[in-house]
This record gives structure tokens, C-alpha cells and sequence, in this order.
């Protein structure tokens, strides 16, 4: 067999191998996912899954909400999201940061670790472990953002009253 | 992008839609939830398989030709602190450029162990497409630039813990 021969026979059975492996396990979740989505169970969940984690990283209620949608259903929803809320709600800037530090370490957590599931990674590590890590670091972010801000405004004379 | 598409099948999945208080007439609420899942799951079928399969050509034809060989060796030192072989920075700066489904068409035309795939996983699922996403968080009020290096710099971070503890455990 010269090699061009293998290396067309190489890829078309790798592609239709990972085209195979993506379409038996993505979509199938995708219709449950949608399925759930719906339901009332589902959004009570989601309502105090967001009310739980958000006191964990010290969010607020209101941040809490759309950073669970983000971590759900991707960045690009839950950044939009952000950006709507921060002008209806008024979110502080502080909020805002621990918000996408958050989302910036895990977004879109079914579908995106779906599909490494699908080609062999193992799903404790990319989902439990990713999400134990983008807490601590959202928290430990939080805590430096915080002290960086206040050492500057020490810093900073008070203008005269 | 997918996720835009992602958001917009979120929305329609959540609070009262117009249909919502006149009792559905035709197909049960299931039998649309079921149809608008697959319609959903095909969508983003399609568009992984639109970049994985091209990104696996690309790969697979560079590793052939040597390309790779060549990039693997640079990038030896660093990869090895993550309990990867060189050439496996090749899908981690395909997925920072691009997306995670090209990092994985070029991870396949590499032979990686099971971990070895977890640990480059971390790194890609924690740090990618970081231009549009860069965007994203620019708009959100972030320093786009600031989140793509916190989460190239924590991702291999995360990795490389987890390559440590995987050895432990």
C-alpha cells in the first residue's frame, strides 16, 4: 500500500469513527437535555443549585442566576446574559469579575465535556475536578482583586471635603 | 457559533413561551421538547463534525509529512511538565486559535493514553477559542486580553495538577 493509500484509509476511518462516536453520545443528550430544560422540577433546581453555589463564591443572588445558565448552556448565553443584567440590576464590578472568572474556567459544562467524554476523557476529572478548580480559583481571584483595589485607594489621599 | 445557537435554544426552553397558556393543540409538549432536541443535538452534531473532521485532515496530513515532528520537539520541554508528549501541543494551540472540536479532530491523528487525553482535556476545556470569547468578556466590561492569558496560564495549571494527582491516586 504506498502513502497516499494509508493516509487516505487513516482518515476515513478516524473521521467516521469520531463522527460515529460524537453522534452516539451527543445527541441522544442533547434531546434529554432539551427535554428537562422544560420542566418544573429542573428550574427549581437550577433556582437553588444557583442560590448554594453563588454564597459559596460569594455572589449575590442576581449574579448567581445567569452565571448558572453560563456554566449550563456556554459563554456566548451567559455573557449576554451578564451584560444584561449589569445594566437592569446594576451589578457591581466585583460581581461582574467573579462572574466571568468563573464562566472563563467552565462554561457549556454538559455539551463541551460531552464530547471529550466521547473520545476517552474521563468525565470525573473534567467535570468535577474542572469545577472544583474554577471555584477556588474564582474565590482566591476574588480575594486578590479585592485587596489590589482597597491597597489602592488607601493609597490614594481622600480628596478634601 | 454554536453557543449563540446554544443560548437561543435555552431561551426558548425556559419561562412561559406565547404557546404556553392556550393548551397545545397537535404534538404533546414531549413529543416538541423531543423534536427540538434532536433538531438541536443535529445542529451541534453537524457543526462539530464541520470543524473535527477538516482539523483531523490537517493534523493527520502535518504528522505524515513531519510537520509536527519538528513542533513536538520545541514544545517538548514544556508539554513533558504536563505528562504530554510534544506533539500534543499541536490540538492545545488549535483549541486557543480555534475551538475544542478542532483540538479534537487534531488530537486524533495522535496515539495518546487515556489519561494523557484527560489531562490535555482539562487544558483545552479550561482555555479555548479565546478570541471570540475574548470578545464575549470584553463586552461583559472584562479585559478580553487579561482572561485569555489567566486561562491559558490556569488551564495548563489545572492540567498539570491533575497529571500529579492522577499519578497518586
Amino acid at each position: 500500500m504506498g502513502p497516499v493509500t494509508d493516509f487516505l484509509r487513516t482518515f476515513v476511518e478516524g473521521a467516521g469513527g469520531l463522527a460515529l462516536r460524537m453522534f452516539v453520545i451527543v445527541v441522544p443528550i442533547m434531546v434529554v437535555m432539551e427535554v428537562l430544560e422544560g420542566t418544573r422540577p429542573f428550574r427549581a433546581f437550577v433556582r437553588a443549585w444557583a442560590r448554594l453555589v453563588g454564597r459559596w463564591l460569594g455572589m449575590s443572588e442576581q449574579a448567581a442566576a445567569p452565571t448558572v445558565i453560563g456554566f449550563l448552556f456556554g459563554l456566548a448565553y451567559g455573557g449576554s446574559l451578564i451584560v444584561r443584567d449589569t445594566r437592569r440590576h446594576g451589578l457591581r464590578r466585583r460581581q461582574v469579575f467573579q462572574m466571568s472568572v468563573f464562566l472563563s474556567m467552565v462554561h457549556a459544562v454538559v455539551e463541551d465535556s460531552l464530547i471529550f467524554v466521547a473520545v476517552g476523557a474521563s468525565a470525573f476529572w473534567i467535570v468535577v475536578y474542572r469545577c472544583a478548580w474554577a471555584a477556588v480559583v474564582t474565590v482566591v481571584l476574588g480575594a486578590v482583586a479585592v485587596a489590589f483595589v482597597e491597597r489602592r485607594r488607601a493609597r490614594r489621599p481622600r480628596p478634601p471635603v | 457559533m454554536t453557543e449563540t445557537r446554544h443560548g437561543d435554544a435555552g431561551e426558548e426552553g425556559r419561562g412561559p413561551g406565547p404557546g404556553a397558556a392556550v393548551a397545545a393543540p397537535g404534538p404533546g409538549p414531549l413529543r416538541a421538547d423531543v423534536r427540538r432536541g434532536l433538531r438541536a443535538g443535529l445542529a451541534t452534531f453537524w457543526d462539530l463534525i464541520k470543524m473535527m473532521v477538516p482539523a483531523y485532515f490537517i493534523a493527520l496530513l502535518l504528522e505524515r509529512l513531519g510537520v509536527i515532528a519538528v513542533l513536538a520537539e520545541g514544545a517538548e520541554p514544556v508539554m513533558s511538565l504536563l505528562g504530554l508528549p510534544g506533539e500534543a501541543a499541536v490540538p492545545l494551540v488549535v483549541g486557543y486559535v480555534l475551538n475544542i472540536y478542532a483540538a479534537i479532530g487534531a488530537m486524533q491523528a495522535l496515539a495518546l493514553s487515556a489519561q494523557q487525553v484527560t489531562v490535555l482535556a482539562i487544558a483545552v476545556l479550561i482555555g479555548h477559542n479565546l478570541l471570540v470569547e475574548g470578545v464575549v468578556l470584553q463586552r461583559a466590561g472584562m479585559n478580553g486580553v487579561a482572561f485569555g492569558v489567566l486561562r491559558i496560564v490556569a488551564g495548563l495549571a489545572a492540567a498539570g495538577v491533575a497529571n500529579l494527582l492522577m499519578g497518586v491516586v
